[in-house]
């Protein structure tokens, strides 16, 4: 990137900022409908229709203990989960590349989110776009107060039993893995800057809306019924999609069909799904924003899901190649967590079986045989294994969906329309980023610096000896 | 039929043919040559007929029918049955790894990578790391 495109980049995000930052102000006066509840009425408040503040007491010490844990774990899903995952995958030359994407988009989303994305996700919108985008109640992360004098705390209207602020960097480690899921689409060859920029616009173009679609009470996806506990659309089906058009975008790596690529530490990889495994217990528990009966089944069933989905990639590889792998073994399990996240919170242990045991499968065709149909160079498979075992599971959610665990029933027409939605747009937009971002750097690094690696290129860094 | 029931009906056949002609046959050869094993059934039907001992007569035409009989298959286990034809259908499917030729456009001096084939044959981390 020349230094004028980059200093017309700088001065454009900086005059972004100060403009939300000065608006801010202004949507902290705006009326929040219904602000302040609990400290005056002595009965039990009416439903939140808004974020707004309410009675410390009001609140639950267990739940707030258990989602500020189920926080934690989520975060190191990312850090460093993902990055070990797929540090560990990547060739030796361009281990440190990915691992530095990884750390630089959580602190670009988390930043990004503190400032617009949190309220555009969470917050109800207004008119005939309120089922498309929140609003702006919460920029900049206003509103989000603890008033210690008068005890209280502001709450989400999504979730009135634990503080806003808990339940906001609980959605913010969402936001944070999706992004860091999709680097794994086009390692080893794009530019920093441009992960950078795109992962940024990228976040809040396409992340934000289907976040809202899908888990703000006024989305369209969520008044259509569309049920996704976790995240298995807002997650992984756009994580998916997005990896695969990045793939398509950048073209494939120098060599790749003729070269062996071969994966720089395995056991950094199993330790990174390890993470991942333990982590989703916050990524799935935690969507009950609760320490209650429903976390604790969606734990078992997040578990159960991981060992069928182990233990079923691992039998196909094993009669398609002739041995199981530690690889197929921890790509097993994240297929298998990934199918049961939409469904975490709807399903009963038996069904978690089926979850696992077809994802295990689907996905392994997604890694393999899909690929080579698609015939693009998506890394570290991202549509493989997230993208289809989030179709997967979504579709199974409609089947399996239990009323009496949720009080929904599922219906397999309407995930497919939420899935595919989400696919539609993720294709579209991510498309898009990718042009924008072009405009203002070349999204691949050149072939010298491929070959050479992109920890020396771009980071001036190497492996130890 | 199996090998061991052919080698006992030629062995009975030399038996016989070796008594009561004084010729001598080679018992493995014959349960597994076709073309000998027609000549000793030639000759014993033959010598059957010059001393009329219908018991050579008898035991021809039982070799007779037992070289016409093909061999059992070996019995495989049913995952080894499954894994054969899971690898026979992925080795017709399209976009089937080939073996890696010489990495083009490499520097000289790094290394290209393990493609140490699996047990299906096709090469490791060649288009896929899976």
């Amino acid at each position: 990137m020349d230094r004028k495109r980059l200093i017309a980049l700088i001065w454009s995000v900086c005059a972004v900022m100060v403009f939300m930052g000065w608006m801010a102000p202004a949507a902290q006066a705006q009326a929040v409908p219904g602000a302040v509840l609990a400290a005056a009425a002595p009965t039990k408040p009416a439903p939140l229709a808004h974020p707004g503040l309410v009675g410390a007491s009001t609140l639950s010490g267990a739940d707030t203990a258990w989602m500020l844990t189920a926080t934690a774990l989520v975060l190191l899903m990312t850090l460093p989960g993902i990055a070990l995952f797929y540090g560990g995958m990547v060739r030796r030359k361009s281990v440190l590349n990915v691992m530095a994407c990884v750390v630089a988009i959580c602190a670009i989303v988390s930043l990004l989110w503190f400032a617009v994305g949190y309220s555009l996700a969470f917050t109800p919108g207004s008119g005939a776009l309120g089922g498309l985008l929140g609003g702006t109640g919460r920029l900049w992360f206003s509103g989000l107060d603890y008033v210690q004098g008068a005890q209280l705390v502001a709450v989400s209207h999504i979730a009135p039993n634990i503080p806003e602020s808990v339940y906001a960097m609980f959605q913010l480690s969402f936001a944070i893995i999706t992004a860091a899921l999709v680097v794994g689409a086009f390692v080893e060859r794009m530019r920093f800057s441009a992960t950078l920029i795109f992962m940024a616009l990228w976040t809040l173009v396409v992340y934000v809306p289907i976040a809202h679609w899908v888990w703000e009470p006024g989305g369209w996806l969520a008044r259509l019924g569309a049920l996704d506990f976790a995240g298995g659309s807002v997650v992984h089906i756009n994580a998916g999609m997005a990896g695969l058009v990045c793939a398509y975008a950048l073209g494939p790596r120098k060599g790749y069909g003729s070269e062996a690529f071969s994966p720089f530490n395995l056991g950094l990889t199993m330790a990174g799904a390890g993470l991942l495994w333990v982590g989703w217990f916050g990524f799935n528990a935690g969507s009950a924003v609760a320490a209650d009966g429903r976390a604790g089944l969606a734990m078992a069933v997040t578990h159960i899901a991981a060992s069928a989905g182990a233990l079923s990639w691992m039998a196909a590889e094993w009669l398609a190649r002739g041995r199981p792998s530690l690889l197929g073994l921890c790509s097993g399990l994240v297929a298998g967590l990934v199918a049961i996240t939409p469904g975490a919170g709807y399903v009963t242990p038996g069904a978690a079986v089926v979850f696992g045991g077809v994802a295990g499968v689907a996905c392994y065709w997604g890694a393999t045989g899909l690929k080579r149909l698609l015939n693009a160079d998506d890394s570290l498979d991202v549509f493989g294994v997230h993208g289809v075992g989030g179709i997967v599971g979504s579709l199974l959610t409609g089947v399996f969906a239990s009323k009496s665990i949720s009080g929904v029933e599922g219906s397999v027409l309407v995930q497919a329309v939420g899935a595919g939605s989400v696919m539609l747009y993720s294709l579209v937009m991510t498309a898009v980023l990718l042009w924008v971002t072009s405009r203002f750097v070349s999204l691949r690094v050149s072939e010298a610096a491929e070959i050479d690696g992109l920890d020396i290129d771009q980071h001036a860094e190497r492996m130890g000896t | 039929m199996s090998s061991s029931e052919k080698i006992a009906i030629a062995a009975h056949l030399h038996v016989l043919l070796r008594r009561k002609t004084g010729r001598v046959t080679d018992t493995e050869w014959m349960a597994c040559n076709p073309d000998y094993a027609q000549e000793v059934i030639r000759l014993a039907r033959q010598k059957s007929a010059e001393g009329g001992h219908d018991d050579l007569d008898t035991l021809a035409d039982r070799l007779e029918w037992a070289m016409g009989m093909p061999e059992p298959q070996p019995e495989r286990p049913l995952v080894q049955r499954m894994s054969d034809a899971v690898r026979a259908h992925g080795a017709r499917g399209p976009g089937v790894n080939a073996a890696p030729p010489a990495s083009a456009g490499a520097r000289p001096g790094l290394p290209v990578g393990d493609s140490r084939a699996g047990t299906d044959g096709a090469p490791r981390y060649v288009k896929g790391l899976r």
